[in-house]
């Protein structure tokens, strides 16, 4: 237990010692927000309100879109911070850890909070900008998001985290992540909705966890009480699996399940580091 | 004393290379073994088995009781580490490097202060210990490795060419430490070096080469076993005195060396005067010495320490 908190506290005091990651990661998203959330509100709204029938409602795409670029920044940033092993590896300090007696699982869940926890902070940063969009959301529900935040974290560490372990240089995991990170963004709904794909999309769409993830975001952070059913469709808030309404609960169960396999396989991993 | 380390028909095969060759040796609770050999002998590949930070392709390793390939925790626990390359997290200060590895190694919580303390004045870095070290030098990152090494009171302390890279005087500055160490927590010590005289400290050493170990027993013996004393010699015309040594001096061992000419005899005393008169070209140069363990190696190996293997 203690081997966990000292590898998170340490992943933790890098990072806000580290400036310029601490503020360089914020760019990407704000890019993001400018082109869809500004420039391409307009069209999209069009587009994906062109189904509903007159007056059925309001629909802003900025508020749509808003929890999938915090969703997308939890992504890059687990990912990305799940590099620090093959740092570590690289400036010998796996070596320390790696000899010493914590235990392999210790080590993995140690390094997933500490990237899960960076990114989640990252996440929260972005809400500073929701007054600069001229967005309200409501701070209850601000708040009650952030778990999910984390756990989202969690799952898309463990699985950034497996590949730092097998991979040993930082540009063959930036190759590598980057082939992995925009279909994940893609196909989520975090920045349209994704309800009718075709069926081999829809299969990626579907074990996707940032899918989830960004659905339950959604969901807790977008008034949906007040919401006509059309406009639920329009915004994708309909996610579907083998015919069936999901509810937060079982994707959040859906999330923890992946987390869960992908830790233990970067547990396996790093048993078979070495000897 | 009892074996603190023993490893029976250790092999490790790379792809292409076997570096280590079905060694066999044991370690003595308390004394400081020495593993000396020129580069790529596989003495790191060695180490590093025995830390269970590489798989042995056979054979199986002891370590205070711990079989290695099956109690990796314990083992782990029992010993401390100094790699041969640098391991610190420079972005981090000297004293949360130390905390770090306290926790790792559960070190129990009202002692850690103390033991911090205690290593930091054992390697002489209590001032600099807010200090990141990234802006320590070569020599202060390599004692607060030997300082992080000794938190946890290891059983067994391996040191991986613990003052490579460094200048002459930290060196021996370095040694002080490691010595003053041993004499206060009395731990045993395993050490690689490929300087001659660093394994002189040793109680124990084996030579190894090219992924065996040749020779095993303490520096003292090593040398007397070569027995008697070493003349080198340089003379006006190598050549010419070589011949003459051949046809006429029957007692000594000779090899050469570029442009010295080493006879090994059992005593210099009633040697060296007839062989002055014997020899008719002048000579230049003339030096008598006891065996180091470079001419152990030699003996050994037909090559000296410094020299890589000619294919
Ligand atoms: N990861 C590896 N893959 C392939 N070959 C390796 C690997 N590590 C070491 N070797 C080879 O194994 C042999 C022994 O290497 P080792 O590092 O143990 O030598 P050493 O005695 O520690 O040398 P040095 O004094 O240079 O540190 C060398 O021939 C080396 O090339
Ligand atoms: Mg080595």
């Amino acid at each position: 237990m203690e081997g966990i908190i000292a590898i998170w506290q340490r992943d933790l005091l890098k990072f806000f010692r580290d400036k310029a990651r601490l503020f360089g990661s914020f760019t990407m998203p704000i890019l993001f927000l400018l082109i869809f959330g500004g420039g391409m509100s307009g069209s999209m709204e069009t587009m994906m309100a062109g189904s509903m029938p007159e007056g059925a409602g309001e629909f802003n795409y900025v508020e749509f879109v808003f929890p999938g670029i915090v969703a997308m920044t939890l992504l890059m940033t687990s990912i990305f911070s799940a590099m620090s092993v093959i740092e570590d590896k690289d400036f010998g300090y796996m070596k320390e850890i790696m000899v010493s007696p914590i235990s392999r699982v210790s080590i993995a869940v140690g390094k997933m909070l500490g990237s899960a926890t960076i990114a989640t902070i990252q996440g929260i940063m972005l809400f500073l900008l929701i007054p600069l969009l001229g967005l309200s959301y409501d701070i209850m529900a601000l708040i009650q998001v952030i778990p999910f935040m984390f756990l989202l974290g969690c799952a898309l560490s463990s699985l950034g985290l497996l590949f730092s372990s097998l991979i040993n240089s930082t540009q063959g995991f930036q190759l590598t992540v980057q082939i992995l990170v925009m279909p994940m963004i893609f196909l989520s709904g975090a920045l349209f909705p994704v309800s009718n794909m075709p069926a081999w999309m829809d299969f990626i769409v579907k074990i996707n966890p940032v899918t989830y993830g960004v659905d339950v975001m959604k969901k807790v952070m977008v008034d949906i009480e007040n919401m006509s059913s059309t406009v639920m469709d329009a915004m994708g808030l309909n996610l579907t699996l083998f015919g069936r309404q999901l509810t937060i609960f079982e994707e959040v169960i859906f999330i923890v399940i992946f987390a869960f396999i992908l830790v233990f396989l970067a547990t396996v991993s790093f048993k078979r580091a070495n000897a | 004393m009892e074996s603190i380390i023993s490893v029976h028909n250790l092999t490790k095969s790379y792809k292409n290379v076997e570096a280590v060759k079905g060694i066999n040796f044991e370690v003595e609770e308390g004394e400081i073994f020495g593993f000396l050999g020129p580069n790529g002998a596989g003495k790191s590949t060695t180490i590093n088995m025995i830390c269970t930070m590489l798989k042995p392709t056979s054979g199986n390793i002891v370590i205070n009781g711990y079989d290695v390939s099956k109690d990796k925790d314990a083992v782990r626990g029992s010993i401390g580490i100094i790699f041969q390359e640098n391991t610190l997290d420079e972005k981090l200060t000297a004293h949360e490097n130390l905390m770090l590895h306290c926790r790792f190694y559960n070190v129990p919580k009202d002692k850690r202060e103390e033991r911090i303390q205690e290593v930091l004045e054992i390697v002489d870095l209590v001032e600099e210990k807010s200090q990141r070290v990234e802006t320590f030098s070569g020599g202060m990152k390599r004692r607060l490795e030997i300082a992080r090494g000794l938190l946890h009171y290891p059983k067994v302390l391996f040191l991986d060419e613990p003052t490579v890279g460094l200048d002459p005087q930290t060196r021996a500055h370095l040694w002080e430490y490691i010595l003053r160490l041993k004499e206060k927590e009395g731990i045993t010590m395993f050490l690689t070096t490929h300087y001659l005289d660093e394994a002189e400290i040793s109680d124990r050493v084996a030579i190894m080469d090219q992924g065996d170990i040749i020779a095993i027993d303490s520096p003292t013996a090593l040398k007397d076993q070569l027995g008697g004393d070493i003349i080198e010699l340089s003379t006006e015309d190598n050549e010419q005195a070589l011949k003459e040594i051949h046809e006429k001096v029957k007692e000594a061992e000779v090899t050469v060396d570029e442009d010295t000419i080493h006879l090994k005899v059992a005593s210099s005393d009633a040697f060296i005067s007839s062989f002055i008169k014997t020899l008719n070209i002048p000579i230049t140069r003339l030096n008598i010495r006891k065996p180091t363990l470079n001419d152990v190696f030699l003996a050994f190996t037909g090559r000296k320490i410094g020299e890589t293997v000619k294919e």
